[in-house]
C-alpha cells in the first residue's frame, strides 16, 4: 500500500509588483494520505512501527494481540496472566522494532518474542516454586473454560501436570499440540534444531502419559466419554 | 497425538490437549481495548523513566533474593555515581502492603482464608477492602502504583495520596478500567447480570469500558450504573438522605468542586469558541454545569454555535441526566452541522442509545444503528451497534428475526460482549 502520493496542484499566487496581477503557478506538493491501518500489510505495518507512526501501535496490537493472548493462555492456563504477558511482549516488540531486519516477518518476530517471554515466565514459576518450597497452585483461568465443575477440575489437573515439565518441554508440547504448529514451526520459533524439538516432544508426551496413567481421575477421563 | 493401539495414557492426553485447546476463546473487543490502554500506560511510564513492570511478582516472599537485588542495585548505583554519571531523579520507593483475611496464590489471585473478606493495607494508608466472596487478582504492585482486577463481587477503595510522589492506582472491574485519582469509592461487578456500579464518595475517578462511550469522569457524590445487557449508562447524584452507603465527611467538601452561585454563573458569558471546554467539564464530571451553561446561553443558540465536541459533551451530559430530548437535539445538531466529522458517526450511534430510552423509539434506534453500521462498519461502536440491533430486533420482531443479526454478530465479533446472547439467538427456531 502506498501511503504517500505526489500530486500536482495549481495554486493562485497574488503578486504585488508594479501593477496588481495574478499569476498561476504550478507547484508540486506531497499529499500525505492517511493510511487505512487495517489494509496495511505486515511489512508496511513493521515499517510504520520503526518510523514511529502513532497508528502502528494500535494496529499491531489489534492484529496480533489476540493470537499472542490465546497462545499465552494455553501455555500458562491463565487468561489474566496471559494479558499481562502480552502487554510485556508488545512493549518489548515496540522498543525493539528497529532491529527487525525483514519487515514482512513481523508476525514471526512477535511470536518469537512471545515464546521467549513465555519460556522465561515458565522458568520463573519453577524458580518461585523452588524458593517457596511448595509447588505453585494452578488456578486455571481460561476465558472459554467449560462451566461444569468436573471439566474445570480436569483442566486444573492437566495444567498441574504441565507444571511438572521442564519449561522447554512444556513449551514444545503446547506449541505442537495446543497451538497445532508443525515441528518445523516449533523449531523455528524456539530457535532449536528439529531433532531437539522431536526429542523434547517425545519426552513430554511420554512423561505426561505416564503421569496421567498414574492418576485414576485423569486416566478414567476417556472411560467416561471425555469432555463434551 | 494418539494413534490406535497406543496406551490409555496417551489417548487421555490427546483428549485433554483437545479440551485445553478448545477452552480458550479470543479476547473480547473490550478486553483488547483495556489491554491496549494498559500497554500505552506501560509505554508512557517507560518513557517517563518510571518502572512500569506490571506483572506481579511475589517479591515479598523472596526475602533472600530481594536482599541480593537491593545489594546489587546499591553497588550499581555507587559505580554509576563514581563514574561521574548524573544521578537519576529519586524514584518513589516501592509500595509495601500486607494482606488480612487471605493470601496471594499463584497468578496473583487473592484467596480468602475466612468469610470476612480480604483487606489489602498499603503502608502509605491506601486500603482495598474486598467483600466476602469477591474474586479478585492483584495484577501488579510496584513503585509506580498498584493494579487490581475485580472479576466478580464488590470492593471498596480508599486511596491516600502518596507523600513521596504520584502513584497510579488502577482497578479492572469486569470489562471496565477505573483509574483512581486519590479517592474513596465502592465498585461492584456482577458477571452474571453484567451490571457495573461505582459509588464515589470523594475524589475523582475515570471509567473506561463498553457502553460508556469513551472515558467517563466522576466526581464526589456521583454514582455510575452501567447495565450492559440494556446498554444503559446512568450517572446519578443521590441526595444525602438517599445516601451512597457512606456519609459524606469533611473530605467530601474539600474534594468537591466549588459550586457556582447564580451571580457567579451569570457573570461569565457563554462562549462558543471550539475550545472543548465542555469536554473538559464532562471529563471532570460537571454534568449539571454543562446543562446550566447551555440553558443560560439559550439552547437554540447553543445548538447552532457550539463546536462538535461541545455538542457531543452536551449530549452526554443530558443523556446521563436522562434529559433525552436535549440529548437528541444536540446529537442531531452535531450531525446536521458537522456531517463529515467523525463525531457525526458517533452521534448516529448515540442517537440509537437515546431512542432506546423510550419504548416507542426502539424501531428508530435500529435505524440509527443501521446508519452507523453502514457508514462505519469497523468503527469504534460497530460491535455495540450490532449487538444492540440484535437485542432490539428480538424485542420488536421476535427471536427468529434476530437470528440472522446474531449470526452476523458471531461472524464478525465471536468474542464480543453480545456473543452469549447471539449464540442463544442463533439457536432460536
Amino acid at each position: 500500500m502506498n501511503h504517500f502520493r505526489t500530486v500536482t496542484a495549481t495554486a493562485d499566487e497574488a503578486m504585488v509588483s508594479g501593477s496588481m496581477t495574478t499569476r498561476r503557478t504550478q507547484i508540486s506538493v506531497k499529499l500525505a494520505v492517511a493510511p487505512q491501518a487495517g489494509d496495511a500489510s505486515d511489512a508496511e505495518l513493521a515499517r510504520a512501527l520503526v518510523a514511529g507512526s502513532p497508528w502502528a501501535i494500535t494496529e499491531t496490537w489489534r492484529r496480533f494481540a489476540p493470537a499472542v493472548i490465546m497462545l499465552a493462555t494455553r501455555a500458562l492456563g491463565s487468561g489474566s496472566e496471559a494479558d499481562d504477558l502480552a502487554q510485556e511482549v508488545f512493549q518489548r516488540v515496540f522498543a525493539k522494532a528497529n532491529v527487525l531486519r525483514e519487515p514482512d516477518r513481523l508476525r514471526s518476530f512477535i511470536f518469537s518474542f512471545a515464546i521467549r517471554r513465555l519460556r522465561t515466565e515458565l522458568r520463573s514459576k519453577r524458580t518461585r516454586a523452588w524458593l517457596s518450597f511448595h509447588r505453585p497452585e494452578t488456578l486455571v483461568d481460561l476465558a472459554g473454560a467449560p462451566a461444569d465443575v468436573e471439566a474445570r477440575d480436569l483442566l486444573r489437573r492437566f495444567y498441574a501436570l504441565l507444571d511438572r515439565l521442564a519449561p522447554r518441554h512444556r513449551l514444545v508440547f503446547v506449541l505442537r499440540h495446543l497451538e497445532a504448529m508443525t515441528l518445523e514451526e516449533v523449531a523455528a520459533h524456539m530457535d532449536l534444531s528439529l531433532s531437539t524439538v522431536k526429542r523434547a516432544l517425545d519426552h513430554a508426551t511420554e512423561k505426561l502419559s505416564l503421569w496421567i496413567e498414574a492418576d485414576p481421575g485423569l486416566a478414567g477421563f476417556l472411560d467416561r466419554g471425555g469432555w463434551r | 497425538m494418539a494413534a490406535p493401539g497406543e496406551t490409555r495414557g496417551r489417548r487421555a492426553l490427546a483428549a485433554l490437549a483437545d479440551m485445553a485447546r478448545g477452552s480458550v476463546r479470543p479476547p473480547t473487543p473490550a478486553a483488547l481495548d483495556s489491554g491496549l490502554r494498559a500497554l500505552r500506560s506501560r509505554i508512557d511510564a517507560q518513557h517517563t523513566g518510571r518502572r512500569s513492570r506490571a506483572a506481579w511478582r511475589p517479591i515479598l516472599r523472596w526475602s533472600a533474593a530481594t536482599s541480593a537485588l537491593v545489594a546489587t542495585a546499591a553497588i550499581v548505583a555507587v559505580i554509576g555515581v563514581r563514574s561521574g554519571q548524573a544521578p537519576a531523579p529519586p524514584a518513589p520507593p516501592a509500595l509495601t502492603y500486607r494482606i488480612e483475611g487471605g493470601n496471594v496464590v499463584d497468578g496473583g489471585y487473592l484467596r480468602e482464608s475466612g468469610r470476612a473478606g480480604i483487606k489489602l493495607l498499603f503502608a502509605e494508608g491506601t486500603e482495598f477492602i474486598l467483600m466476602p466472596g469477591t474474586r479478585s487478582r492483584l495484577r501488579g504492585v510496584d513503585a509506580a502504583g498498584a493494579r487490581i482486577a475485580i472479576e466478580h463481587g464488590t470492593a471498596s477503595f480508599q486511596v491516600t495520596p502518596s507523600p513521596v510522589g504520584d502513584r497510579r492506582w488502577q482497578v479492572d472491574v469486569g470489562p471496565f478500567l477505573v483509574t483512581v485519582k486519590g479517592t474513596v469509592f465502592t465498585v461492584s461487578w456482577d458477571a452474571a447480570t453484567e451490571k457495573f456500579e461505582l459509588k464515589l464518595r470523594h475524589g475523582r475517578v475515570t471509567v473506561n469500558g463498553p457502553v460508556t462511550g469513551g472515558e467517563i469522569a466522576l466526581r464526589a457524590g456521583q454514582r455510575l450504573l452501567v447495565d450492559l445487557p440494556r446498554g444503559e449508562t446512568v450517572i446519578s447524584e443521590p441526595k444525602p438522605e438517599e445516601g451512597l452507603e457512606f456519609a459524606a465527611g469533611p473530605a467530601v467538601a474539600a474534594a468537591a468542586p466549588p459550586r457556582q452561585g447564580p451571580a457567579a454563573a451569570s457573570a461569565r458569558p457563554a462562549r462558543f469558541d471550539n475550545d472543548r471546554r465542555w469536554t473538559s467539564a464532562l471529563a471532570a464530571g460537571h454534568l449539571d454545569h454543562i446543562l446550566t451553561e447551555a440553558e443560560r446561553a439559550g439552547l437554540k443558540a447553543t445548538l447552532e454555535r457550539a463546536s462538535s465536541d461541545d455538542l457531543l459533551a452536551l449530549a452526554d451530559a443530558a443523556r446521563y441526566r436522562r434529559r433525552m430530548e436535549l440529548a437528541r437535539d444536540a446529537l442531531l445538531a452535531a450531525r446536521r452541522r458537522f456531517p463529515d466529522s467523525p463525531r457525526s458517526l458517533d452521534a448516529a450511534f448515540l442517537l440509537g442509545r437515546v431512542e432506546e430510552a423510550s419504548d416507542r423509539g426502539l424501531a428508530r434506534a435500529v435505524e440509527w444503528y443501521d446508519e452507523y453500521l453502514t457508514r462505519a462498519p469497523t468503527g469504534t461502536y460497530a460491535s455495540e451497534a450490532l449487538g444492540r440491533k440484535m437485542t432490539l430486533t428480538s424485542k420488536l420482531q421476535g427471536a427468529s428475526r434476530a437470528r440472522p443479526v446474531a449470526e452476523e454478530y458471531l461472524r464478525r465479533f465471536p468474542g464480543g460482549t453480545y456473543a452469549g446472547p447471539a449464540r442463544a439467538f442463533s439457536r432460536a427456531p
